[in-house]
């Protein structure tokens, strides 16, 4: 499993990179986190169908979720750059390592709701994780200041290069600890329940995730914007227009 | 006879300067603090031009302290700002009088605008929509036959961050060269940037690609047989969890807005309740 969390830790600290350090390249994004966590935590050959297909699904229910339609200084200091890097590891990690209690086969979907909902509490927790690490960025207006009066701009550079590793540190260590910490929790947590995990209960609660991924991005997209409703139904009616005239989803 | 050609500043920056510049802009976040704001980072973005205009220590010095004030705007049209500044610099290296405060309310008063026209751009109207456009091709992309790779791990967040960059991207990249350019004339600078076209255009393509995906998510739902997908990998959804959980975010995020964590987490806890009953 080592090689897995230095991966999971090397993503988490670029992501975190990308979000923090003002890269803003659409890295940090819960899907796009999710889907290179699966790439990168891949369990084996043995898992390709899941391994591939729970992140997928974890990344887009965290997406609609956590896309917040508000300016950043308004927002709850969410990490969601994390939420789907922990949220996928942890559900490949562990649909490895509990297979013998809970089958794949039987629930699948089981580990993308394991995942949504790690993703979702990893999103909260590391938001307090990254206000603890601010409070060392305080001090530092007074150190550059200090190198600036000194003339020794060097030392000013090398100062600002030190907190662009701090915040990859940080990123990585939130990740990898993140991973372990609800993983841990999900390998002592799930097997005591294995008896009432089956494929339809899976089902109706992936389902209420789906419908309330939905309904965030209802007000993320539509709601409160100028001619939202009427842009939605005109994508609606293409979208309808453009399937009859393929005919997708004709069944035979 | 009188020598037409302008005189050549003793001190000028070269292209190579101004490009350095734009790429260290990409890391103005790195020591970001509420008294501050990104002050630190625009001093460390300037050092390439700081390096070339100043010859000793000292100046160099007192120029990066002018530039770690306070500083805030939105990163990807920073670079406006720091070609803006690095102009007057160049301008106070070769003998123009140029004020400290000059420099400093010039900036601030370009910063103030691109934050107001770029953070609705880009946080509120872009992301989002990239982000949504990556779920959509989750929908589109056609699923791999049975034992082939889903490749659609790699391209669905592909989908999003190509959206994202070919936006954002040209704004970063131009921007100090642009501010260099136009740093006389700010107010035609901020124009030529059609921000707010572009938002509305943008809010627009986010609000249409929601109707396409709750289209093909209600055709991928097979009602009679409460099975979502076509087949394989298909599992088990009921239309009443899913009208359970859209009101949970429906009234959830009407009553607390940008408390979507907690409301995806109360989703999850009603599933699981209503699961247990069958």
């Amino acid at each position: 499993m080592i090689p897995e969390l230095l991966r999971v830790a090397m993503l988490g600290g670029i992501l975190a990179v990308d979000r923090t350090a003002g890269w803003n390249l659409m890295l940090s994004q819960p899907l796009v986190g999710a889907c290179l966590a699966g790439a990168l935590v891949h369990p084996g050959p043995e898992w390709e169908l899941w391994a591939l297909r729970v992140p997928i699904a974890v990344g887009a229910a965290l997406q609609l979720l956590l896309t917040n339609p508000s300016l950043p200084a308004a927002q709850r200091p969410h990490d969601t750059a994390a939420a789907g890097v922990i949220g996928s590891s942890v559900a490949l990690l562990g649909l490895a390592r509990l297979h013998p209690v809970l089958p794949v086969s039987a629930a699948g979907l089981l580990w993308v709701v394991v995942g949504v909902a790690a993703g979702l509490l990893a999103a909260v927790a590391g938001g307090w994780f990254a206000r603890l690490s601010k409070g060392s960025v305080a001090a530092a207006a007074a150190r550059a200041d200090a190198f600036a009066e000194r003339g020794e701009i060097g030392s000013f550079e090398r100062f600002y290069w030190g907190g662009l590793l701090r915040v990859f540190v940080s990123g990585a260590l939130w990740a990898w600890g993140g991973t372990l910490l609800l993983l841990g929790f999900a390998l002592w947590f799930l097997p005591q329940l294995a008896l009432t995990f089956t494929a339809r209960r899976a089902g109706v609660v992936f389902a209420t995730i789906l419908g309330a991924a939905l309904a965030v991005a209802f007000h993320a997209h539509v709601r409160g914007r100028a001619h939202g409703f009427r842009w939605a139904a005109l994508g609606a009616i293409v979208t309808i227009l453009v399937l009859r005239a393929f005919h997708v989803g004709d069944r035979p | 006879m009188i020598d037409a050609k302008p005189e050549r500043p003793k001190t000028a920056l070269r292209p190579g300067d101004l490009a350095r510049v734009a790429t260290r802009a990409f890391h103005i976040q790195a020591l970001l603090s509420p008294e501050r704001m990104q002050g630190l980072g625009f001093g460390f973005s300037l050092l390439p031009v700081i390096r070339r205009i100043y010859p000793d220590p000292a100046s160099r010095g007192l120029a990066l302290k002018r530039h770690l004030r306070y500083f805030a705007t939105h990163p990807v049209l920073s670079g406006f700002a720091l070609g803006v500044a690095a102009r007057l610099e160049e301008r106070r290296a070769n003998g123009a009088a140029t004020s400290d405060d000059a420099i400093d309310s010039l900036k601030r008063a370009l910063a103030s605008p691109l934050a107001a026209l770029g953070d609705p751009l880009f946080w509120v109207t872009l992301r989002p929509l990239a982000g949504l456009l990556g779920v959509l091709s989750v929908a589109i992309l056609p699923r791999p036959p049975a034992g082939d790779p889903d490749l659609r791990v790699l391209l669905c967040p592909l989908v999003a961050i190509l959206t994202y960059n070919a936006v954002a991207l040209p704004y970063r990249l131009s921007g100090v060269s642009r501010g260099y350019e136009l740093a006389d004339r700010p107010d035609v600078l901020l124009r030529s940037l059609r921000l707010s076209e572009l938002k509305t255009f943008l809010e627009r393509a986010g609000s249409f690609a929601y109707g396409a995906l709750l289209v093909l998510f209600a055709t991928g739902l097979d009602v009679p047989s409460a099975a979502w997908g076509h087949g394989a990998g298909g599992r088990v959804l009921e239309v009443v969890p899913l009208l359970l959980g859209a009101a949970i975010g429906f009234f959830g995020m009407r009553r607390w807005p940008g408390r979507s964590v907690e409301v995806g987490l109360t989703a999850i806890l009603a599933g699981a309740i209503l699961a247990a009953g069958r």
